[in-house]
């Protein structure tokens, strides 16, 4: 790994086979968390689609009580966390983990194994119990309680072995940027994931607390698991495909460590207004805007490690949905900025807001990273290149397109429906007129799921067609310009 | 997907075939040591300044008067009259606002317009029924209507009658939709108020629908009872002052 320029051919060929026996050892893991994980997303943007047309069009499907907006929306939102997201996100873990740190995955890939079949069957029968009405009714933990000590043990089983790895790397100061994001995501998750489960199911009902807890979960995983895996990623692959040093250690290290330190405080904010004690909303409040600091520092980062590189966004989808990704985390720190400081937070509370919030981070900055990463993962650890270039352009501009859509609507439809809400003149008003107008917005949004799910169902597709080794033999990388300049250039290395 | 063993070494013809992925990779670089930039800084504190003015706003300890982040707390109160006057809102005003919404209700069947259909639901609006006796239209809504009857001329005689609504809605609410229907689409006859409608479902027990014969010496009957404002108010009450 610690290859220099003047090395011997020897060296760099001894380093190749290293890689590339890292690569095979985390292969079998690695693949099963990303299809099953594709699987999941490809379910939950139909149930998205499907979620908002009963939003406007409530008779659609008819009377099943399985098939209504109150089941289809959590099962939406807890397959695309649960399935897709922390299984996706563990997947790109495991596999920059061991290349960052330098280390095969010794043993144990049995137990891993084990780990994400039981996760995946917590996930289906948590999913199928909310549909059959077994909600809990809080927030992304509406599975059956008795779900979270399986997926928890599951989290471990892939969280000890990065650790471990990491603790065996070779460590040069300021060279493990994306790791440290990496190890604390393994260490955050489970912190998050305990207290919020053993507050809200095991302690006596909090009351008012108890919903300020889980509005505490939901911002601490968007902001202490999708965050920093996704940041992390981003950190490995935008130096790996454009060649460029990561531009500062120091900016690098300011971001990790604010975003480390205040994210845990948020949450609480949500209920500003609301029966807490008046520090707890305050605190939430201060840390929500002050996040915008590490936004902004690995946002700086990023922009100056991509300086003059942008051609290759064109070119290699790993940066280009990389880049899209790393461009949607300032959007969702405005996001959680203006919903948590209290003179806007006053309008988006308990609106259409807080959705969008939601998706833009989950899927808008933290998948579009993830499938960057992807796009750079399979080809090497199923020895063939992506088949189709328009498969990858499908998936890029749909996805794109579609999540800009939630976004935008979402964003407008919040401040209308809280503008109108708070508005002294309405208070005369019929609540349900004012949620009749916000019907446009949830019309686009289902055409923006569609959107999305024609791009996944590809996605799933070609993912499948490469891991069956169907892919195309090949030793030049799929790119994203005409086929011609592929000729031109066999050996570009920014794939 | 099979396991590898441990001591598996890729030879580079395997390499070739099945990483030539890896081989095209950049190697991983030490981190720029570029300095952060000044400006950076100065907005992180700009930020900093911002998010620590959310706390300004919570310094008041237990009290909720200081404590709560929203400034319009102390606000006027956007009701006619600022909330607290209340003898500045005009009654019949007021009831004719609510009941328009909760006419939604009635609207299922008389229409928006209040001309029902012809043929199957009897209309409100010039209706005798509605601007007659509001001893007759209150039991209409407390127990509900069935059987044949005549409206305006036409004979109606819907199946299963008009359901009562007596037991679902309060009293306030009641007497504000008739206050409504008793004053809309050309319609004008003074307002019914809540004690009128407590008035009558304290007297009257009567548990099924109405028919059109048992109603008829009710037919010219008012409650008796203070009328606010609106058209026929009592002078009792003429001294109120007119809505805004």
């Amino acid at each position: 790994m610690q290859t220099t320029h003047s090395s011997a051919d020897t060296d760099l060929h001894t380093d190749n086979l290293r890689r590339a026996a890292i690569d095979k050892s985390v292969k079998g893991p690695v693949l099963f968390l990303f299809l099953n994980g594709a699987f999941w997303l490809m379910a939950s943007t139909i149930l998205g689609v499907l979620a908002a047309l009963k939003l406007f069009a409530p008779s659609f499907l008819g009377d099943c009580p399985i098939l209504q907006y109150g089941r289809l929306q959590p099962t939406h939102i807890n397959a695309l966390v649960y399935g897709w997201g922390i299984q996706a996100g563990l997947g790109v873990m495991l596999w920059i983990m061991a290349r960052r740190s330098g280390q095969e995955l010794k043993n144990g890939k049995s137990l891993l194994y084990v780990a994400g079949l039981f996760w995946n069957i917590a996930v289906t029968l948590g999913l199928l119990s909310i549909l059959f009405g077994g909600n809990t009714s809080m927030e992304w933990l509406e599975m059956p309680k008795w779900i979270w000590p399986i997926m928890l043990v599951a989290f471990l089983c892939f969280a000890w072995p990065m650790a471990t790895m990491f603790g065996r790397a070779f460590r040069p100061e300021g060279f493990m940027i994306s790791t440290w994001y990496i190890l604390g995501a393994c260490f955050w998750f489970p912190w998050i994931f305990v207290t919020a489960n053993v507050a809200l199911h095991c302690l006596p009902a909090l009351g008012a607390l108890g919903a300020g807890i889980n509005a505490w979960y939901v911002h601490s995983v968007i902001l202490l698991f999708f965050t920093p895996v996704a940041i992390g990623s981003a950190y490995y692959f935008i130096p790996k495909v454009t060649g460029q040093p990561i531009a500062s250690s120091q900016l690098a290290q300011l971001g990790f460590w604010s975003l480390a330190s205040l994210s845990g405080w948020t949450g609480m904010q949500h209920f500003m207004g609301g029966p807490l004690p008046a520090w707890m909303p305050a605190v939430g409040a201060l840390t929500g805007v002050l996040l915008l600091v590490p936004v902004g520092v690995v946002g700086l980062n990023h922009h100056l490690t991509t300086l003059g590189k942008h051609d290759l966004v064109a070119t290699s989808p790993t940066l280009r949905f990389t880049f899209l990704g790393a461009l949607f985390y300032p959007v969702s720190g405005i996001m959680l900025a203006l919903m948590s400081a209290f003179s806007t937070g006053a309008t988006l509370q308990f609106t259409n807001a807080w959705y969008g919030f939601q998706i833009v981070a989950v899927y808008g900055f933290f998948s579009m990273c993830v499938f960057g990463a992807i796009y750079y993962i399979v080809p090497r650890l199923t020895g063939c290149e992506w088949l189709s270039v328009r498969l990858i352009r499908n998936h890029f501009w749909f996805s794109t397109y579609g999540i800009a859509v939630v976004v935008v609507t979402s964003l407008v439809a919040g401040v209308q429906q809280g503008g109108d809400l708070n508005h002294p003149e309405m208070w005369d008003q019929d609540f349900m007129q004012l949620v009749l107008n916000t019907r446009p917005y949830i019309v686009a949004r289902a055409i923006a799921w569609a959107m999305i799910t024609w791009s996944n169902v590809w996605f799933l597709i070609h993912l499948i067609l490469m891991v069956a080794g169907l892919g195309r033999r090949s030793s030049a990388p799929t790119l994203l310009h005409h086929d011609h300049e592929d000729a031109a250039h066999p050996h570009g290395a920014h794939a | 997907m099979s396991a590898p063993s441990n001591s598996f070494q890729p030879d580079s013809t395997d390499l070739d075939r099945l990483h030539s992925a890896v081989k095209r990779e950049k190697e991983d670089l030490q981190t720029g040591r570029e300095p952060a930039p000044v400006l950076a800084m100065f907005l992180a504190m700009i930020v900093a300044v911002i998010a620590g003015g959310q706390l300004g706003t919570m310094t008041g300890g237990y009290s909720f008067g200081t404590s709560n982040p929203f400034g319009f707390v102390a606000g006027q109160d956007p009701r006619p009259g600022g909330g607290d006057d209340v003898v500045a809102m005009d009654p019949f005003q007021s009831a004719m606002k609510k009941g328009a919404n909760s006419y939604a209700v009635c609207g299922g069947c008389h229409q928006g317009t209040g001309n029902g259909i012809p043929g199957q639901f009897p209309p409100l609006a010039g209706s005798e029924w509605v601007t007659g006796g509001t001893e007759r239209l209150v039991r209409v809504l407390q127990h509900g209507l069935i059987g044949a009857i005549t409206v305006k001329g036409q004979g109606y005689n819907i199946p299963g009658g008009m359901q009562p609504f007596g037991a679902a809605m309060s009293a306030g609410d009641l007497a504000n939709v008739l206050t409504y229907i008793r004053n809309s689409w050309g319609n004008e006859a003074p307002m019914i108020t809540k004690e009128m409608v407590e008035k009558v479902r304290s007297t009257e027990k009567r548990t099924a629908q109405w028919t059109m014969p048992d109603l008829e010496q009710y037919a010219k009957a008012n409650v008796p009872g203070d009328i606010p404002a609106g058209p026929g108010a009592t002078a009792s009450a003429a001294a109120t002052p007119a809505a805004k």
